[in-house]
């Protein structure tokens, strides 16, 4: 399979601290990798670099060809619009806008909205009901399944999932991490954070990560390149 | 999607919006107010200026009195020069022009000072005469006269009375049309025809002044009179300054008092709209960061925002001038007792302003091109 990912010697410091420190992996398109470790050691940072979100110290992050590193403001505007779908624990939906709308807004600043496909979004996430819904009118699991149909709606190339399903209670979980395998089955590339070793076992590997490095590698397919 | 997303904006924090809203609506509903009253005040005082009398007087050039039949009279002047000059300026600007001879004729043996006019003229002349009786409708009636209030006292005279007129040898008869309250020196006055006047003088065609009331502003008036100086070089052409000075005194302060309060209020809806603004950026930094994460740039992100001041403006805007055009009719008929009619150009005008002033208060939200999706999304 086709390297998507490929991370090199990937160094983030914020002043004193070292959040990454010579980080080197690459994924295959279509891979479902869980992203483990313990508080601050750097799994945030590292989904936040490859997603645009945040710049390395140093060091190479390719995403389907475009290295991170290297783009400017614009660029990495255009690239988080184009390439990636995020998938928060906290969801992250805007407030006044219904479902709908939250959906049609990632649509709006990739390209242009399209509200029946933004529809048959949520339909597949199983929301097709709560369409002109507000989020405070949804439940927690119901909200992640919206931010779901927005990380999927410009059908990216890397899907960066943090810790997505944190907030969510047992039922909600289950719908959530099943929408995950579909995904997957259908060969999206995910990225996935968690906390949670029965979570991440579902990934096709695990990598873990302790003070900023990558520390052990788990699944027949693992690929690391310890630093 | 745009348009969908601003109306969502303005609808999710209608709460906060509410008190900017309210300054837009106050400010324009003020401004519009002061600037219907601006333009409307002004013609109506114009008018109201131009009732109380003529406002340029054509006059002989001073010199020695002329000697008429053994008597001293003023300097005169032909009425035709005066005439062929008035009909060689434009019209439209003179509401009413009369020539006056004046002369002092006896009556019931008792001096009085009489002028000789164009009757038809005078109740346009001056707007503020009040007259018991009638006007005399036609210039050229020589058998009906007008007589000062006065005048009617001493002599007892009453509408429909005859008056007999005597000067040196000569005589003439009048009926006394009506009885004119002028609250000054014209009550001491009888006013006949001119032609008659003249015929009793023996001065046919001469007069002692012109009166001229012209419409528009000070510097229209001191603009015709110029004019008209300069077409008859041989007299004396002056507009009447008392009256041209306090109008335009009085409307350069109405003005300068409501430029100083249209730019006050313009600074407090400004300094009000960007108190809620400076709250509602704080309040979206996470939509911000949020939108970031997105794809979305920040130009993009607060043109959305821009385009909500906007709307905010111009509604506000809209609503305010609407409220500022009734505010101005009642305080015309309150306070200036008049009626103040909408004027269109105040419309864009106020609206525009009120855009322009909420933009300028939604300068906070450039604080939001620094918000950084990481510190949102991790919750700071």
């Amino acid at each position: 399979m086709a390297t998507l990912v490929q991370v090199e010697n990937l160094r983030k410091a914020f002043g004193n601290v070292r959040a990454l420190d010579g980080v080197s992996f690459r994924a295959d398109a279509g891979e479902w990798i869980a992203i483990m470790g313990p508080s601050g050691s750097g799994k945030t940072t590292l989904i936040n670099i490859l997603g645009g979100l945040d710049t390395p110290t140093a060091g190479q992050a390719v995403v389907d060809g475009t290295d991170v590193a290297r783009l400017d403001e614009a660029g990495l505007t255009r690239f988080r619009a184009e390439k990636i779908g995020f998938i928060f624990q906290q969801f992250h939906l805007v407030p006044y806008l219904t479902a709908v709308e939250n959906v049609m807004l990632a649509q709006y600043f990739h390209s242009t909205p399209d509200e029946k496909e933004a529809q048959q979004s949520l339909e597949r996430v199983g929301l097709g009901d709560r369409i002109e819904h507000l989020p405070a009118q949804l439940s927690g699991g119901e909200q992640q399944r919206v931010a779901v149909a927005r990380a999927l709606i410009n059908h990216p190339k890397l899907i960066l999932a943090d810790e997505p399903t944190g907030n969510l209670d047992e039922a909600n979980e289950d719908i959530v991490l099943s929408l995950l395998r579909e995904l997957h089955a259908e060969g999206h590339t995910i990225l996935m954070v968690t906390h949670a070793p029965s979570i991440g076992r579902l990934a096709d590997r695990r990598i873990e990560f302790a003070h900023g490095r990558l520390v052990q590698a788990a699944a027949a397919s693992l690929k690391p390149e310890l630093a | 999607m745009f348009w969908r997303l601003v109306f969502q904006l303005l609808r999710g924090s209608r709460g906060r919006l509410t008190v900017a809203i309210l300054a837009i609506v106050s400010g324009a509903a003020v401004i519009s107010a002061l600037l219907n009253l601006d333009l409307g005040v002004q013609n109506k005082l114009t008018q109201e200026f131009r009732a109380l009398g003529a406002n340029i007087v054509i006059s002989p050039a001073s010199g020695a009195p002329a000697q008429i039949s053994g008597a001293e009279v003023p300097s005169l002047m032909p009425e035709h020069d005066v005439l062929e000059a008035l009909q060689q300026l434009p019209s439209a600007q003179v509401s009413a022009a009369a020539p006056y001879l004046y002369i002092v004729a006896r009556a019931q043996n008792i001096p009085v000072v009489v002028a000789g006019t164009w009757l038809d003229q005078l109740g346009k002349l001056d707007a503020t005469w009040k007259l018991e009786g009638n006007w005399v409708a036609s210039r050229e009636d020589q058998s009906q006269c007008l007589v000062g209030r006065n005048v009617a006292r001493r002599l007892r005279l009453a509408v429909g009375d005859p008056l007999e007129l005597h000067y040196l040898d000569l005589s003439a008869h009048c009926s006394i049309a009506g009885i004119v309250d002028a609250g000054g020196a014209e009550d001491n006055q009888v006013f006949a025809s001119l032609r008659a006047v003249q015929s009793l003088a023996n001065l046919p065609s001469q007069i002692s002044v012109a009166q001229l009331s012209v419409t528009g502003t000070a510097q229209i008036v001191a603009d015709y009179a110029a004019r008209l100086a300069a077409t008859l070089p041989q007299y004396q052409v002056r507009p009447i300054r008392q009256v041209a000075e306090a109008e335009g005194a009085l409307l350069g302060r109405i003005r300068l008092l409501i430029v100083s309060m249209v730019l006050l209020i313009l600074i407090l809806t400004a300094l009000c709209v960007l108190g809620t603004m400076a709250a509602l950026a704080m309040e979206r930094r996470k939509d911000v960061g949020l939108m970031k994460s997105l794809g979305g740039s920040i130009s993009r992100i607060v043109r959305i925002f821009l385009a909500e001041a906007g709307v905010l403006g111009a509604a506000g805007g809209l609503v305010g001038t609407i409220l500022g055009a009734a505010l101005a009719y009642w305080m015309g008929l309150r306070v200036f007792g008049t009626s103040i009619s909408p004027r269109w150009e105040v419309f864009p005008a106020t609206i525009a302003l009120m855009i322009v002033v909420t933009l300028a208060g939604a300068l906070p939200l450039r604080m939001l091109g620094d918000v950084k999706p990481t510190e949102i999304l991790r919750g700071e």
